[in-house]
Parts: C-alpha cells; structure tokens; sequence
C-alpha cells in the first residue's frame, strides 16, 4: 500500500479553490440517485449529514444515543477559532495556519492545515446565520476572545457552552433535513461492522440498541465521524459512550490508522475521588490566569492546604518556568503535575491533585472580581466537590481530553479504504502532535459543512458503483461476523465485569502511555495489556442475551475493542523515537525538559495497517514536507 | 372561520380560550362585588343599586347572555383540558413531589372550577330565578343568608372562588403572552389582591347580613 | 469536603421492556461515598447485580457532565432529584443521608414509552424539533458574521433560552406532561434573534401543532417544568411562545 495524500499542486493559498475547481461534480439531477451512510451526529457528522441532504444527496445518519443532539462535541466549552480579524490584532489566515501548525508540533499537513483557516471564516458565518447565539459587544458585534495562549483573539464563544450551541445549531439544520424527509436519522444504532465490495466502502451493520438485532444498511459512500478514542484511558472527559469500536472496525477492513499515540490530556480537571468514579470534569484552563499552582514541598505533607505555611509551599511551575509561570502549555502543565505527584507531594484523598490557589487573586482584586471571572467553573467545582473554591484550594490534576490520531485520510478526508470518509476527530488530519485549544470545532464543522459536501461529490461522481444492497452477500457474511463475536462474548460468563476491566486497562495506559512514556514502561504496558485481554476473553461476565436492550454487552464490546486499540497506541509510541506534542518520551527531551522532536527521522505520518489478529501492524509513513513554514522548537523559560 | 376553530383546537388555543373568558369572570366578578357592596350601606342604598340595574335591563340581558356563552366556553374548554391532561401521563409517579412552581390554588383548578360551577347554579336558584323585584331580591338575600347551612356553603364558595382566583389571574396573563421581568410581580401582586378582596368583599356579606337586615 | 460512607435503600422501577408491566424493586446501595455521583452510585449497584447474576438496572446518561441531557430519572418524587439547577449526573451522594430510602422512576408521559427500566424513547423531543426548530439556512450561503448587529442584551436572552439540554425534565415535572417549556424554549431562542424572525410565524404555529399531535399536556402554567429545569430556563420563555403563537395566527 502506497499513501497517496492527494495534496493538490500549486501555492499553498489556491490549492483548495484549485482543487474545487479540478474536483467532479455530480450533476444535481443525480444527487438524489447516490446513497450515503453518515455515522455520528456531533459537529462533524451532523453538519455533514445535514450538508449532504442540503445538496440532494439521500442520507441515513446513525447515533448510538437516544438523539442526535446527544453527541458528546455538546461538552466543549471554550470556543472555536476562526481568522476573521475582527479585533484587528493581526490575526490573519496565514497565522492562524502558522500556530496550528506550531502547535501541532509540526507533525501535520502544511495544505490541510492550511484549508481549514481558510474555512474558519466561513464556518462562523454560517452558524451566525443558523442562529448561534455567540457572545457579542455591547455594540452588537461578534466578541471574541484569546484562548489557549494565542496571542490575538480570534475566539469566538457562547458563554461556556460553545460546543453545545454549536452542535444544536448543527442538530437543527439536521432536523430539518429529517423535516424534509432527505435525512433519515436512525438513534440507538451501533457500528458493529463495516461493509467494503470490491474495495470499496458500500455499507455498515448496526445493532439495534433497544432489540439487540442486526441491521444492514447499504450505500455509495461511507463517512463515519464517530470522534475520539480518549476511553481507552477508561477515565476521560469524553462521554461515557464515546468508543473507538467504529473506527477500529474500518482499521480491521483496511483503513490505515494514522499516529495513534498522539492523545492530548489536559491539566484543569477535577481530580480523581475514588475506584467508582467514572468520568472527568474539565475546567476551562482560564483558571491558570489567576490561579497558583502549588503542592507541598515535603512529600507525604497530608495537612490541610491552610495549615501548610507558605515557605512549605511549592509553587513549581512558576520556580521552573519564570517567565510563563502558570501559564504553560498544557502539556507543560499536565506533565510537572504527574512529576510532583509522582515525587509523593501530591495532595487530596488520593494524592493525585495539585492545588490550584485563588487566595492571592482574591487578596489582589476582591472576591467580586474573581466571581465574575470564574463565579460558574467555582459553582461547578463545589458542586461536584463539595468545596468551596473561594475558601480552600481548588484541586486539580490532568486527564486525557482529545486524541489527534486517527484514521489516515487523504486531502479529501478519504481513507484508504475507497468510499470510507472520516470527519472530526476521527480523522488524524489537522492537528499533528497537540490541539491548539478552540480548533477541535472548528475542525470538526470545517470537514462536515465545507469539505465533505466537494470532496464526496469528486469521488461519487468520477466512480462506478455495481450493484450492491442489504441482501449482498458480504453483509450477511459480516452480521455472521458479529453475531459470532457477540456470542463468544456472552458465553464466557465469568467473574468480573466489563467496566472492571476497563478500570484496569484505563490505568495501565494511564501509566504507561499517558503524559510522559519510555521504551521500558511501554513495553511492560505493552505485556500487561495482553495479558489482561486474554483473561478478558475468559473472565468477563456478561450479563443477559444480544436480543435484547443491554448495556452491559454494548460496554463489552467497546472495552474488547480498547484492547486492541491500546495494544495499537503503544506499538506507535514505542516506534516513534522521538518526542513531539503530546507524545512525551523521557529519553528525547532538551535541557529544559521540552519535547525534543527529530525532524530528520520522524517527520512523519506513522500510519498503520492490520495485518490480521494476532499479528503485527505494518507502518506506512507519509512523508510530511514542510514548505511554507521553519520548523522550530518551543521554549518557555 | 375554519382559521378560528383551528387555532382554538391548538393546546394554546385552548388555554387562549381559557384566558380571555376567565380575564371576562374577573371583570364580572369585580363589577359585580362591587354592586354587593351596597349591601353593607343598608337595605335601601341596595335596593336603590338593584333598581339602577333594572333599569339598564337591555344591556344586562346582554351581559348574561355573554356571560352564559363566556361560561359554557370556559367550562367545556376546562374539561376538555382536563381530560387532555390526564391522557398525556397514562401512568403516574408512584411518588411525586412539587417542585416549588405548584401552588395549592394551581394544583386544584380543575377542582375548585367544578365547586364554582356547581355553587353557580345554586346561587342563580337562589337569586336570579326568582321575583326580580328589589323587594324579592333582597328577602332573598337576607332570607337565605340567615340560614346557617347556606352561610356556610356561601361563605366556602366564596372561599374557593377566591383560591380559583389567585392562581387564574396570573395565568391569564401568562397564556396571553405578558409575563415580563418587571411586571409579572405586579401582576401576582394584584391576583393575590383581588383574591383577598373577593373573599372579603363577597364573604363577608354572610356573615353582617343579619346586621343590615 | 472529606467523603463519608452510607447506607440506601433503593427503590426502582423495574421493567424489562416496553410491553412487559413494570414495578417497584428494592435494592440496597451499601457502602456508597459521599463524594459519588447519583449515576456512579447506579454504577456501584449495578456491578452487585452483576455479579450476583442479576440484571443490572438499565439507565439513560452519557456525558456525566450536565450538558448531554441523556440522563433524567425521577428520584424521590423530582426530577433530576432534589438540588435545583442539576442534572441527575451532576447530583452528589452527599445530599443524600445514611438509611434513606429513594425511590427511582423513568420520566412519564405518553410519547415516552418506557424502554427499559428507566430509559425512555424521548424522539419525541426530536420530532418537535423537526416541527420548526431550526432557521432554514443552506451552508454556504450565509453572509458576513458581522452584517447585522445584534444587542446584547438579545442575545443572552436568546442563550438563556438556547441553553435547553433537551432532557425532557420539563415534561416529566409538569403535572400535565406538557412540552411548553421546551417549545418555548426553542422558539423564544430564535424568534429573538433577527436570523430566526422570517420563519418564526411558521415555526410557532407548526411547533405548537405537533405537541398535540405527539400527545403532550396543555400547560396549566404551575411553573413546576421551570422549578426543575437543570438549566433554569424561565417561564417567560413560555409566555415568549404564547406571544408568538398569538402574532402569528391572528395576524
């Protein structure tokens, strides 16, 4: 298998519209005749469901909530990027590919990054007009913030619900397609396999959630835009059903998975309480403005943040970074938390937490000042919590967020898989080693409302599609596949749960293959990982049958799943010897303990193949040149 | 006419209905507490109001005709929202708390509407379908009232009109689309008002009508 | 706040499908951390039930975080429980007391049918949303985001209204399983923003229509839908509707 990324020729700033222009069309009066299968309704899958059937195209979209408004892009709080240069700061679409690229650490397509600052604009336009109501100035224009260390505000946001607001408006262009009968939504359906005919992606089997049974759905193309896969941590903030199922089944047809190892954990979150917990609660990382950062100097030190007097205290990040202080990049911040917890100075029950201190913020500029910062992250704090953050420390500690990798994609958010698209965070695309924060939205709508309507319509238009239904014999074949699974699954009827296991996994991965690694944790992981799935595939315990409403055998079939996934990360982060972005490997690092990338040997796209159960996956690299930008390296003393 | 009757079909249209008839009872009802309070300054000051009324008979023919007609919409519409209601929820909570939203008066609309209805036709009995000479109206109002029984079935209807009342004025204005920031506690201000004053203004005639008779 | 441990007795509605009658099972939630969430205590009982062979007790929930708005069950006779302002994923343990009792039920009203235990089919809410919910806008065509000014002040009263989860506890908490708060809330949202007026006569007749036809209550105005809402969205937002409603069919 070659990589063919199709990166159109020409300057940087004319290879979309040139691409456009070369791109079939098909005619309008044929839309109607293809079939699409869209998997996922967050901002990518929705807005791309919704533009399809805008463009005549017949869509069937699929969730594995109750409603397509349920998918978990509704979470994201912050806001989404976009170069329109309203506050006149200089930000441009050039800079906004500039940082994008910087951020990623230069581990990402110069021409996709490229098109989707393009595609900013346009995307806040658009959900303007589908009536977003974004945060304005009293002058009743777009107000706009800086976010995630940029250094122009060009954020746009809805209070601390820009995610939400997003996704509905989305969801209501969504509905209205359904309204119009050219959307047909099918809620409660999981991917269970995907269908490839002669090499190219025809359709998917789905379960029922709420009856157990199979379905088979057919189509000329398949975009799945089923997010990430920050579950295999078990505790995340992603959603309680968020799964890499969908994309590992594509993998296991075919689809290259591209850089895997490359998740991104964020520092402000609400730390761990207990075995039970099942979730994590990011706070917005503006906390950091205002907020110190610090634990005991003395490791063990269990007495109550107020009775630690300040010359015991250890404000680390501003003693190691004098300069950023608390203000470092997430990584940065996420991976000095794990160092001092590690060093026996965590604090809280579980001694995983740092505090985050508002006591000086509140001395400086009163109480009402901080309150109408941060008076609804304080609200949520305690309501989770129980404290008060005005009165102790808040406590914090990092937790993984958002994962860059996924499946390989070409400039046409192609797979290698003929006809199987991937969108949002599925796909590896635009955000190379690390996400700047606010361009995970931006991101996910580009692909759904601007780049899959073209890019679909060039494939659909220039293929020949024999004559495939439900009744082929390859879906059969495929419900066979996983009707087989899904027994073989219930029938070990073991001695733990699924979520037990999870919980197990979830640390090894944290451990090992979370914010720092090395070659021998990672391959200690590697052996335990194996290990606790062969006794998974012996000891788990499922309750009640497939034919049924059952969520015990939905969470078992992601957790098998995870499995594999995670085996598939640690292959990746061991072959990449080097550090980048996330991917935080202790023996390649500078003096002052940033990633050190090797930009001779690793300035590349590691995308993986299956190469069958049970053996190892085969590396494509595609090659990543880098002709508009210099590649540098981050300092933050 | 087909845009009306479809309108009202609607659950708005419905409550719209419930609105404007209810908002029409509590100008009644005003107006007419005001006329009993005559009643407090004797029998000839009443006498002399019922004998002013007699002699605006079109128009209170009028009046009573509209009412019967506000009446028969109010009440017709009240049940069929009922038993609208009660379809939408098939199976109940087998606990169920209030919120802080419901009230005793909002909980108890459908019922305290049945209780008014039923006190209505007793007083139209009691009052109207009788000799509608000032003379006859007040024997009757004095006669009936000093009865112990019927002082206190009226002064309880008087009771439930009143709790009828505090919630229905409110919501009056709710369905009719004016709940604004700064008026609506004017608005529940006033309701509670003209509640407590119906109750006073109407329940206490029961009890000083042996005094003024 | 340090975690304590208590004891619970729990009373849930049990129901294997949706044709099949349910009831009331008692449970006991033993040792549960104050620090837990309502669903992780589910959790908790569920992986007993588990492993002692019992069916675990099939619940809606999803981002755990209070924006989903997949769970909602009705806990001790309130939806979302007790705390204001909260999602059931959002409610702590810690307001709960060693040796209570708590009773669980799925939300009811006749378009939820029942699923499985608590879980209900909510599409409903989706179908209304379908009715007009949306502004009708091709991607591609709209223009510059700064074309028309808006206030302010509109929109954050557009937000306040857009902030609906979608969770359905409106319907469950009103005495009459109406849907009013929702609609209202969806068209308060965009009948006040300038992008949403051109269709907002057809949006509210249409809205409006399809709670009847789903089979939804009539509002009765007891404010309980608002006293619930874990995003607090007012009962304006209801009487928002009724202005429209009005405008548009009698004009």
């Amino acid at each position: 298998m070659t990589l063919d990324a199709k990166i159109p020729g020409g300057p940087l700033a004319q290879k979309w519209d040139r691409h456009r222009f070369e791109l079939k069309l098909v005619n309008p009066a044929n839309k109607k005749k293809f079939d699409i299968i869209v998997v996922g309704t967050g901002l990518a899958g929705a807005s791309a469901a919704a533009t399809l059937a805008e463009l005549g195209y017949n869509v069937k979209n699929f969730c594995i909530q109750d409603s397509p408004r349920r998918a978990h892009s509704i979470a994201a709080q912050g806001g989404i990027n976009a170069a329109k240069n309203y506050s006149n700061d200089g930000d441009s679409v050039w800079r906004l590919f500039y940082d994008t690229v910087k951020g990623g650490d230069f581990r990402a397509r110069e021409a996709n990054v490229y098109r989707l600052a393009q595609l900013s604009c346009n995307i806040i336009d658009h959900c303007v007009a589908q009536g977003i109501p974004f945060a304005r100035d009293y002058g009743g224009l777009l107000d706009n913030r800086s976010f995630g260390g940029a250094q122009v505000s060009r954020t746009f946001y809805a209070r601390g619900q820009t995610g939400q607001q997003l996704l509905l408006g989305a969801y209501s262009s969504l509905m209205r397609q359904a309204a119009s009968g050219r959307v047909k939504i099918f809620p409660r359906r999981e991917l269970m396999d995907l269908v490839v005919i002669n090499g190219q992606a025809r359709g998917i089997v789905v379960r029922n959630l709420i009856n157990g049974q199979l379905e088979s759905h057919d189509a000329h193309a398949v975009v799945l835009a089923t997010g990430g896969y920050g579950n295999v941590f078990c505790l995340s903030t992603n959603a309680m059903s968020s799964n890499a199922s969908a994309i590992f089944r594509a993998y296991q047809k075919g689809a290259c998975l591209a850089n895997p190892c490359f998740t991104q954990i964020h520092p402000t979150c609400i730390p761990v309480h207990g075995t039970y917990q099942s979730k994590l609660t990011l706070m917005s990382e503006s906390l950091r403005n205002d907020g110190r950062v610090w634990v005991p100097k003395q490791p063990g030190d269990k007495r109550s943040a107020d009775s630690i007097p300040e010359e015991q205290r250890d404000y680390y990040l501003e003693k190691k970074y004098p300069s950023f202080g608390n203000l470092v990049p997430r990584d940065v911040a996420s991976r000095n938390a794990k160092e001092q917890c590690d060093l026996g100075k965590g604090v809280g029950e579980t001694g995983l937490a740092v505090y985050l201190d508002f006591t000086d913020a509140i001395k400086r500029d009163g109480r009402d000042v901080v309150s109408s910062k941060y008076g609804n992250l304080f609200d949520m704090y305690e309501k989770i919590t129980g404290d008060n953050p005005y009165e102790t420390p808040m406590m914090i500690y990092p937790a993984v967020h958002y994962t860059m990798g996924g499946l390989w994609v070409d400039y046409n958010l192609m797979s290698t898989i003929d006809g199987l698209f991937v969108l949002g965070e599925a796909n590896f695309s635009d955000h190379g080693a690390n996400r700047l924060g606010a361009s995970a939205l931006m991101q996910g709508l580009a692909d759904g409302y601007f780049i899959i309507p073209y890019t679909i319509g060039g494939y659909l238009a220039g293929t020949r599609f024999p004559a495939v239904d439900a009744g082929h014999e390859e879906f059969k074949n495929c419900e066979a596949s996983v009707h087989q699974k899904t027994a073989r699954l219930l029938k070990i009827k073991g001695k733990r749960t699924a979520s037990d296991f999870h919980r197990e996994l979830g640390l090894i991965m944290w451990d090992y293959c979370g914010m720092s690694r090395n070659e021998t944790g990672l391959s200690k992981a590697l052996g335990m990982i194996r290990k606790l799935k062969q006794e998974y595939w012996e000891n788990v315990n499922i309750p009640g049958t497939g034919d049924e409403f059952n969520q015990s055998l939905e969470r078992a079939g992601r957790v098998a799943d995870f499995f594999e996934f995670g085996e598939l990360m640690i292959v990746d982060a061991l072959h990449r010897k080097e550090s980048c972005g996330c991917h935080f490997n202790t023996a390649y690092q500078t003096e002052e303990n940033e990633a050190k990338r090797d930009d001779e040997n690793f300035a590349y796209v590691a995308a993986w193949e299956y190469a069958g159960s049970g053996s190892d996956p085969i590396l494509h690299k595609e090659p990543l040149i880098f002709e508009n930008v210099k590649l540098s390296q981050r300092s933050y003393k | 006419m087909n845009w009306f009757i479809d309108t009202i079909s609607t659950s708005i249209g419905k409550k719209l209905l419930m609105a404007v008839t209810g908002l029409g009872f509590c100008m009644f009802l005003l107006i007419h507490m005001i006329g009993n309070l005559t009643l407090y300054g004797g029998k000839d000051l009443f006498m002399a109001y019922v004998e002013h009324l007699h002699a605006l008979s079109p128009l209170i023919l009028a009046a009573e005709i509209g009412l019967v007609f506000f009446a028969c919409v109010h009440v017709a519409t009240g049940l069929i929202l009922f038993l609208e209601n009660r379809r939408a929820r098939p199976v109940g909570y087998a606990v169920k708390k209030n919120a802080g939203g419901r009230t005793f008066g909002s909980a108890t609309m459908p019922y305290t509407g049945f209780i008014i209805l039923c006190f209505l036709i007793l007083h139209l009995i009691n009052f109207r379908f009788i000799e509608q000479t000032p003379d006859a109206i007040f024997q009757a109002v004095s006669g009936t009232l000093s009865d112990v029984s019927f002082k206190i079935i009226y002064i309880a209807a008087v009771f439930v009109v009143a709790l009828h009342v505090r919630h229905g004025f409110w919501s009056l204005f709710q369905t009719l689309g004016a709940n604004h920031l700064k008026y609506m506690p004017m608005i529940q201000a006033i309701g509670i008002a003209f509640a407590l004053l119906a109750l006073a203004g109407f329940g206490l005639i029961p009890i000083v009508i042996g005094f003024i008779a | 706040m340090s975690a304590k441990r208590i004891n619970l007795t729990l009373k849930v509605w049990r129901q294997s499908a949706g044709e099949i009658i349910g009831s009331l099972k008692t449970y006991s939630a033993s040792d549960i951390s104050t620090d837990m969430s309502f669903l992780e205590m589910l959790d908790v009982v569920n992986e007993n039930l588990i492993k002692n062979g019992e069916d675990p007790i099939a619940f809606d929930h999803d981002c755990r975080e209070g924006i989903c708005g997949m769970c909602g069950s009705v806990v001790n006779g309130r939806a979302h429980g007790h705390e204001s302002n909260t999602t059931l994923c959002q409610l702590h343990m810690r307001h709960f007391s060693d040796g209570d009792t708590i009773v669980i039920e799925p939300w009811r009203a006749k378009p939820f049918k029942v699923i499985k235990d608590l879980v209900v089919d909510r599409s409903a809410l989706d179908e209304l949303i379908q009715a007009g919910g949306f502004i009708s806008v091709n991607a591609g065509g709209a223009p510059d985001a700064n074309a028309i000014p808006i206030a302010r002040e509109t929109a954050e009263a557009a937000f306040n209204a857009a902030a609906c989860i979608g969770c359905g506890a409106c319907i469950a908490a009103c005495p009459n399983a109406s849907a009013m708060l929702f609609v209202g809330a969806k068209v308060s949202h965009l009948s006040l923003l300038p992008q949403g007026k051109p269709e907002a006569k057809k949006r509210a007749r249409q809205m409006v229509r399809k709670m009847k036809e789903l089979g939804f209550g009539n509002c009765s105005n007891e404010a309980e839908c608002e006293a619930e809402c874990p995003k607090g969205i007012s009962i304006r937002e209801i009487a928002r509707l009724n202005r429209e409603f009005i405008k548009a069919e009698f004009s």
